[in-house]
């Protein structure tokens, strides 16, 4: 404050102020430069982005982040963790949206990306994960390489040194070794962890995935997260699996959200609320999902959203 | 020309191996080429033959085999000489490693000769009598399965070991290349020594398999005693013997060259390579009487007739099923399997269904099946599990003992049970929170209680063995699938997408901010 000492805030600013940024997402819908408004202020922690197509979806919620000009520069090499897990349908929301996954290709390209390669380790098998949920082609058509981490040889041993329970793991190679990481889970119902977000969703980037429920799961979700954080998180909540998960098929719910973060544990946290407590009935509070508090605890993120800079704009 | 002759059909021999390696490898996912990949076990007559005889059914997607005999009928036994992978085989290493060594005389070979036709009757004898076990002699079904079997494995296992040498070449990315998980298939030691066993017998004789036990050989034969394109010597012929020493099966008689025994003459036309040119072929009307023909008495026939009905009956008979001599209810056949007992009959343990399966859950039987099912699919869960969308296994199958089902059939087709060991389960026994099971189920028949505790409803069960496979307990899975015996139908599940409940407008979630 010293730099500006002109810049005193009078009440008048402040009432003014104040007054516009109750105002103006109230007139969101009816102004279609809020987005750029949006951009113009302070960058934002969480950005969700609602209304619109897949793209406009994605435009939106990168740009109060900073625009994927501030993860991705040019010529670099960067590895999109997908969720490609089961051989279901696009439709079945178990899997990636393919309109977003194109759009996400697509600006990463644009934004100067030298290759973008989509990874999962599937859990059924690979070649029926690909083609059922189409997200192979969709990826190939975007000029982006996919691959499966069915073979043990695309993986490295690493030491967890923040972990608390699990001590090493084998992490995919391509993972570590790329220069941006992003995070692209979809939010689903889940029997075991009651739900599926942004962190289980780098389970797949382990080879011995069933070995972590042994050790104990929700620890070494959180442990997992630490080893290589994402650069970005993007989460496909355009439509989510509320039943029946993680595999589905279930009931599916059209939120049509695209969340966007560099932190992990606030875009779980927001993406809990999503879903219903069995129990109670009420929206998860994010302290309710277990793997979440481990990464809170662990120094992952920020589990209290009010304590975050969240930002919700509109997409068209 | 005539020099050209044998070179053609030894380049014949060698696209004929090639083009059934070729579809063998390319019976894998996604399986859509537009030829058969089965197409050379379609082409037997003999396991057409028998199939019709075991299953008292017509399998129209071996007609083929009915062109193959009418070629047969016409040009002679073309199929062992020419395009036979087997006899490719085989004479290609009688041609490499025992091309030095002398063999015996070829002229009394009335005993072996007569061995081919007690083998046959007693093939089609234990046939009727469903016995399998003369498929494992049927030799398409014989190099499938042991190029399945047991070359497939250690190709991928050559192909893991480079991977990695191939890959540091090559600029890091994109070009990741992934090894493949081993396929392992335990019969496979048995099936590579068999296999090397009928190579040894070369040094014996020349195509020794071909020429005195091969079932299919014996079929030919049998049709191409009556062929029209014959083999005629004029008086030109000088007795220098060269087509005698030169014939690849001893169909010449030495002491009378010019004639030959039509039923063992491959139609190589080797003999065609004659100094004074005085052998030719052309059509002729078909005969019956051969020349130097076997002696098939009466006494052999039915002494091999005998002998084929009396082991039949004794290996029915025998109890080997598991230890005990008890069903074995740990054998889970592949989805759509014909009932045990017609299905042990009809296979031909041709190995394709292991070969095309995605994730090696099918594996060969030794004895888990009995004696008569020597070599026939069952699906092992700890190794793979059967995948949801599939249904390849059902749609390679030659003799349709997997019945070519679709896939909203096969998804509601049990064929085993999964059952929870409680005492071995990582959530009963202990306070961890597991689940795999449940999470990986494709068909949501494994539910958690309040604890989070699996619980298998055995109604929608399909025995697909996921839960086992996936199961992270060390060893032994602690949920296991025992077969449900017959394969049967389940109720179909209500699809459950949003028609229940409507879609309440997303949670809104101010209470969080």
């Amino acid at each position: 404050m010293d730099k500006f000492p002109n810049k005193k805030l009078t009440r008048r600013q402040f009432i003014k102020g104040a007054t516009a940024a109750a105002a103006l997402p109230l007139l969101a819908d009816k102004f279609s430069f809020y987005g750029s408004l949006a951009h113009a202020a302070e960058e934002s922690e969480l950005v969700i982005a609602k209304n619109g197509s897949a793209s406009q979806l994605l435009q939106a919620a990168m740009a109060p982040l900073g625009g994927m000009g501030r993860f991705v520069k040019k010529g670099q090499r960067v590895v999109i963790k997908a969720n490609i897990a089961w051989a279901r349908t696009p439709d079945q929301a178990c899997t990636n949206n393919p309109d977003l996954m194109t759009a996400l290709i697509k600006m990463c390209y644009e934004t100067g990306a030298k290759r973008v390669a989509v990874w999962d380790h599937t859990c059924d098998n690979y070649q029926f994960c690909f083609s059922r949920s189409g997200l192979k082609e969709t990826a190939q058509k975007a000029g982006a390489d996919i691959f499966s981490g069915h073979g043990r040889n695309s993986y490295k041993q690493v030491e967890v040194q923040k972990g608390k329970k699990l001590r090493t793991v084998e992490i995919l190679r391509d993972v570590l070794e790329s220069d941006v990481f992003i995070n692209f889970p979809i939010p689903k119902q889940h029997f075991a962890t009651e739900l599926t977000l942004g962190m289980k969703n780098l389970i797949g980037i382990t080879w011995d995935m069933e070995q972590l429920h042994k050790i104990g799961l929700h620890q070494c979700i959180a442990d997992v997260n630490t080893v290589r954080k994402p650069d970005l998180v993007l989460m496909d909540a355009i439509r989510i699996l509320t039943t029946n998960g993680p595999k589905g098929p279930g009931k599916t719910e059209d939120i049509g959200e695209v969340i966007a973060s560099a932190d992990i544990v606030a875009a779980d946290a927001y993406a809990a609320s999503f879903f219903k407590h069995p129990k109670t009935g009420r929206p998860f509070r994010p302290e309710e999902i277990q793997f979440v508090k481990n990464a809170y605890e662990l120094g992952l993120g920020e589990i209290n959203l009010s304590k975050v800079r969240v930002k919700k704009v509109t997409a068209a | 020309m005539r020099k050209a002759i044998p070179y053609l059909r030894r380049t014949i021999q060698a696209l004929s191996f090639f083009f059934l390696l070729y579809l063998i490898i390319k019976t894998a996912f996604p399986l859509e080429l537009k030829i058969p990949v089965d197409l050379y076990l379609r082409l037997d007559p003999f396991i057409g033959i028998i199939t019709i005889l075991t299953k008292k059914a017509v399998i129209l997607r071996m007609l083929p085999a009915v062109g193959v005999l009418l070629v047969v009928f016409i040009f002679g036994n073309f199929f062992c000489g020419w395009f036979c992978p087997m006899g490719s085989i085989i004479d290609f290493f009688d041609r490499i490693l025992f091309r030095e060594r002398k063999r015996s005389k070829a002229s009394n070979d009335q005993a072996f000769r007569r061995l081919r036709y007690g083998i046959f009757i007693f093939s089609l004898v234990a046939g009727v009598m469903a016995f399998q076990v003369m498929y494992v002699l049927d030799p398409i079904s014989l190099i499938t399965r042991t190029l399945v079997i047991a070359f497939y494995p250690p190709a991928i296992f050559v192909f893991n070991t480079l991977v990695p040498q191939v890959q540091s070449f090559l600029p890091k990315n994109p070009f990741i290349m992934s090894t493949i998980p081993m396929p392992v298939f335990k019969v496979n030691l048995l099936i590579f020594v068999f296999f090397i066993a009928i190579l040894a017998l070369g040094t014996v004789r020349k195509r020794f398999w071909c020429r005195y036990l091969c079932p299919l050989g014996t079929l030919f034969s049998i049709v191409s005693r009556f062929r029209i394109l014959k083999r005629f010597v004029t008086e030109d012929c000088t007795h220098c013997l060269k087509c005698v020493k030169e014939c690849p099966v001893g169909a010449i008689p030495e002491a009378r060259p010019e004639q030959y025994r039509r039923q063992d003459c491959l139609s190589c036309f080797k003999c065609l390579e004659c100094p004074p040119e005085a052998v030719s072929f052309h059509f002729g009307l078909p005969h019956w009487k051969t020349a130097d023909g076997v002696d098939l008495s009466r006494r052999y026939v039915l002494g091999s007739l005998g002998l084929g009905v009396v082991s039949a009956l004794i290996i029915k008979a025998n109890p080997l099923q598991s230890e005990s001599g008890l069903k074995n209810n740990r054998l889970i056949r592949p989805p759509g399997s014909l009932p045990e007992e017609q299905f042990v009959s009809v296979c031909t343990g041709c190995g394709e269904c292991l070969k095309v399966c995605p994730n090696n859950a099918l594996q060969s039987t030794l004895l888990e099946a009995g004696l008569s099912g020597l070599y026939t699919p069952r699906l092992v869960p700890r190794i793979g599990y059967c995948e949801e969308f599939c249904n390849f296994c059902g749609r390679i199958c030659p003799t349709e003992a997997i019945r070519p089902i679709s896939i909203e059939e096969k998804r509601l087709l049990q064929m085993g049970i999964a059952h929870v060991n409680k005492t071995r389960c990582i959530a009963w026994d202990t306070e961890k929170i597991c689940l795999v099971c449940n999470e990986q189920c494709s068909y949501h028949a494994i539910i958690g209680d309040d604890k989070k505790r699996p619980i298998v409803k055995e109604e929608k069960c399909t025995g697909c063995g996921i839960c086992e496979h996936k199961c992270p307990v060390d060893g032994e899975a602690a949920i296991v699938v025992y077969a449900s015996g017959v394969q049967k139908k389940l109720k179909p599940e209500d699809v459950n997408n949003n028609k229940t409940e409507v879609p309440a407008s997303p949670t809104k979630n101010e209470n969080s901010f």
